[in-house]
């Protein structure tokens, strides 16, 4: 490429504008140096305080850091509109608990009182929204809140672990049922009430072995690591039985909600048994499907990610007699009219968010998220990451504790064990024009401290 | 970047023009806009908070894009609404050369480039055969494809064609500056550089080649000019930029999705608007209509307290506005305005370099590949139309 002279010399025009950047550059960057200093300065003392089974020594900003001022700023990031809007539900539970407790005067932690904040995001139930969603909301520094809570989606949640992890803000009760929450190389992230989906597997297994111990499985699941995490679980589960997988079909995980193709090729599959792992509108979307093939099985099984009143009313009657694992009250069902649990849970909620449906299960299980983080909180050392992080690892709460059923309760308490809701009903969908609810069926089934042994080891630590 | 595949074949009939000489206000002028612009680009991640330093680097690369859209759509007249595709490439080919083979985000960088181009250059000998709104057509089908292969092939985060470097990998490599300050000023070296070649390119022979393709393919190809090589080496220039700029995406935001089906699609959306609301075929348009539209789209977000639905209904009517106002853009439209008033191009910011001054310009135009419809330029075809018999 030749120039000719003339413009060689606008070129050079450009020389000026240049040694002014680079003279700039130069002198600017000694302001960046003095906010370096700073900042190392801060990571080594909380190298010093590293004490406990939490490692300390990597954190950006020391984790005994007391809280400063009055308030604890929560935030979440979870689907709140379009077709994933169902989940939007769970918000208005732990929010209207919270706006309990802080109108209460607040959260006693150490002999101080604090106030509750939340500020939350909708991600649409896409993990990559998600992941920018708690970035800005806790900052590149992690300064900007205390912790997050309750996120929905396992992949959602797998999206935020590194960065909160790296910065050393917990993420407490991930609102997943998957049993990566157990790895011990993030001590910063923590599932939420909501069974494993290995113990789900593990039970919908058991409950095979004694109504059709030679069952043929035909499987939904959606094509990421919550699906994985049933498909894996019941692999193990039937380990040495005479029960059988015969199909396994996956959906996308997303915005799709149609799964009527899928639903044909397990109808056609000689299945006697259905294993719906799907969530949001797939799950009811699935089941009608399979009423419209009119697929003829013995044992319908639904997700504990399903158990809600607008999911489950989709479905209506082709939801009729499914089963699913619960460890929380089903506001639909008349055990409950009197419980004083719930006509406290309904009178608070109707009053921060009026005309809320209370009787939706999904509502129920955000108030117990925000009770067990309470009790949590209170039970913390001193209002700071690190004792809120072992607090909620060390928990140990009865089934006084928002809704929980009967018989059940939380416990993180032993060193091994990072799973809360290990103690489950069997329930049992029983559709009505005047009432559908979750019934329970027997006792609480009693898993704690058993998830690791229920689930492959790659699903934990992969 | 200028040395391209194009092989211009008469070099007598573009031969390098006789430039009259410039006036003297007029180089101090430039020179002390160049300087104040210089000035704040390096003071700007100094002044603000990480958060919006990270906005302005999105702005930057949408530039990078938007800039190398505007060399395939604006100056070579091919009309692209895949260039989204291109820029998810080069950010997974830099997301998982980083995870999967731990190399350092710098180095990625020209990788995600050439992958994107040698692409481009395959995308590019298809679209030969089809034109105009056929060829938006087809480009269209490859940014609604790139998420479904991602899905298929890429099992990232939590079995989603996700992929997530650590926030440290990305840190920055001089001392004194802070991991945004050091994101942004990799994203404005990139962007200079870009900028640079482009304007390089547009004022060389190949620029005026492609530039002829666009006015008059006919007489272009009469005098010599290999339609073929200048329209798919324009192609794979074009999606090198687009890949560059997904690469730097992947910098500033610190991860390759493919989880939403349709976000390439709103990215070669965005791309194009960015191109045309500054102004098309013109070098500083993608830039100036970047940053517009970064701010449109953040500042109509909180616009209305508590009605957040009403944003996109407010960014919608933002940009109609905009497009109505200044049918050739912001750069456009600042030339039209330098020219009624006062002398053309004096001072004028965003003219200087454009080898479209064209017949608004008063003054004897200094450049021969001027475009010949200034008055009024449709931005999505922005030459003529495309001779029927050809």
């Amino acid at each position: 490429m030749t120039y000719s002279v003339r413009q060689m010399s606008k070129l050079r025009r450009w020389v000026p504008a240049f040694l002014v950047l680079v003279l700039l550059a130069a002198s600017c960057s000694s302001r960046g140096d003095d906010d370096d200093t700073g900042g190392g300065g801060a990571s080594d003392t909380g190298g010093d305080n590293a004490e406990g089974a939490i490692d300390t020594s990597n954190c950006p900003t020391d984790p005994t850091t007391e809280i400063d001022g009055d308030t604890i700023k929560l935030v979440s990031s979870y689907p709140q509109s379009g077709a994933t809007a169902a989940f939007a539900q769970i918000g208005v539970g732990w929010q209207s608990y919270f706006e309990m407790v802080n109108a209460d005067g607040g959260v006693d932690i150490a002999g101080k009182k604090y106030q509750l904040e939340w500020e939350t995001k909708d991600d649409q139930y896409d993990s990559a929204t998600t992941s920018t969603n708690i970035d800005e909301l806790v900052g590149t520094e992690g300064d900007k809140a205390f912790a997050a809570f309750s996120v929905v989606g396992t992949a959602n949640n797998l999206a935020i672990r590194d960065t909160l992890g790296d910065l050393c803000v917990p993420n407490l009760f991930a609102a997943t049922g998957s049993p990566a929450w157990g790895n011990p190389d993030y001590p910063w992230t923590l599932g939420s009430t909501l069974p494993p989906y290995t113990i789900e597997a593990q039970g919908f297994v058991d409950l095979l072995k004694e109504q059709k111990p030679d069952a043929k499985v035909a499987m939904l699941i959606q094509d990421d690591d919550f699906g994985r995490a049933y498909e894996e679980g019941v692999q193990q589960a039937i380990e040495g039985t005479d029960i059988e997988v015969v199909k396994t079909e996956s959906y996308q995980a997303g915005l799709q909600v149609d799964v009527s193709s899928q639903m044909t090729s397990l109808a056609a599959s000689g299945a006697n048994v259905f294993f719906n792992g799907a969530t949001l509108l797939a799950c009811p979307g699935a089941l009608s499907a399979a009423a419209e093939n009119n697929w003829q099985r013995d044992v319908t099984w639904v997700s504990g990610t399903c158990l809600s009143k607008t999911l489950m009313g989709l479905a209506g009657a082709a939801g009729d007699g499914v089963y699913s694992l619960n460890n929380i009250k089903d506001p639909q069902s008349p055990d409950w009219t009197d419980d004083e649990a719930m006509t406290s849970y309904k009178t608070e909620v109707e009053k921060y968010f009026a005309g809320t449906d209370t009787l939706n299960g999904i509502v129920a299980y955000g108030w117990t998220q925000a009770a067990a983080l309470v009790k949590a909180l209170e039970a913390a050392d001193a209002p700071t990451r690190l004792a809120v992080m072992e607090s909620v690892r060390n928990l140990d709460e009865s089934d006084d504790t928002g809704l929980l059923l009967p018989g059940t309760g939380l416990t993180t308490k032993d060193p091994d064990d990072e799973f809360l809701g290990e103690r489950v009903n069997l329930v049992q969908y029983a559709f009505s024009a005047d009432g559908s609810h979750f019934e329970r069926v027997g006792d609480v089934l009693d898993f704690e401290g058993e998830t690791a042994e229920y689930t492959p080891e790659d699903l934990i630590n992969g | 970047m200028t040395t391209t595949t194009v092989d211009v074949g008469a070099p007598a009939v573009v031969s390098v023009p006789e430039y009259p000489p410039m006036p003297r206000p007029v180089l101090i002028g430039r020179i002390a806009f160049g300087i104040v612009l210089s000035v704040v680009a390096v003071y700007t991640p100094f002044y603000f908070a990480p958060e919006n330093n990270r906005i302005i680097s999105q702005a930057l690369f949408l530039a990078i894009a938007a800039m190398g859209l505007n060399l395939l759509t604006g100056f070579n007249g091919q009309v692209s609404i895949g260039h989204g595709a291109f820029f998810g490439i080069g950010a997974f080919t830099t997301a998982i050369l980083m995870v999967d083979h731990g190399w350092p985000f710098e180095a990625t960088i020209p990788i995600a480039g050439l992958i994107a181009g040698v692409i481009g250059l395959l995308v590019g000998f298809p679209a030969l055969r089809v034109r105009g709104l056929y060829l938006a057509l087809v480009t269209l089908g490859l940014a609604v494809l790139l998420p479904q292969v991602a899905n298929k092939y890429i099992k990232g985060i939590g079995g989603r064609p996700l992929l997530k470097p650590r926030a440290k990998e990305f840190s920055s490599l001089l001392s004194g500056l802070d991991d945004d300050q050091w994101a942004y000023f990799v994203c404005l070296a990139m962007t200079v550089l870009l900028f640079f070649l482009a304007w390089n390119l547009v004022r060389s022979r190949t620029g005026r080649a492609m530039v002829a393709c666009r006015d008059q393919e006919l007489a272009a190809s009469t005098l010599g000019i290999n339609l073929a090589a200048t329209k798919v080496g324009t192609f794979a220039i074009s999606a090198a930029y687009a890949g560059i700029a997904g690469s730097l995406s992947v910098l500033v935001d610190h991860l390759a999705d493919g989880t939403n089906p349709v976000l390439y699609f709103q990215r070669s959306i965005e791309f194009l608007v960015a191109m045309v609301i500054g102004g098309s075929a013109t070098i500083f348009g993608p830039l100036v209509g970047a940053f517009l539209l970064v701010m449109l789209r953040r500042n109509t977000e909180d616009l209305v307290e508590g009605k957040e639905v009403l944003a996109p209904a407010v960014y919608g009517a933002a940009l109609m506005l905009v497009v109505y106002v200044l049918p050739d853009g912001v750069v456009g439209g600042a030339r039209r305005l330098f020219t009624r008033f006062g002398r053309p191009a004096t001072g004028a910011p965003p003219s200087p370099f454009s080898p479209t001054p064209a017949v608004l310009d008063p003054d004897p135009d200094p450049n021969p590949d001027s475009q010949p419809d200034q008055s009024a330029p449709d931005p999505v075809t922005p030459a003529n139309p495309e001779p029927g018999g050809s």
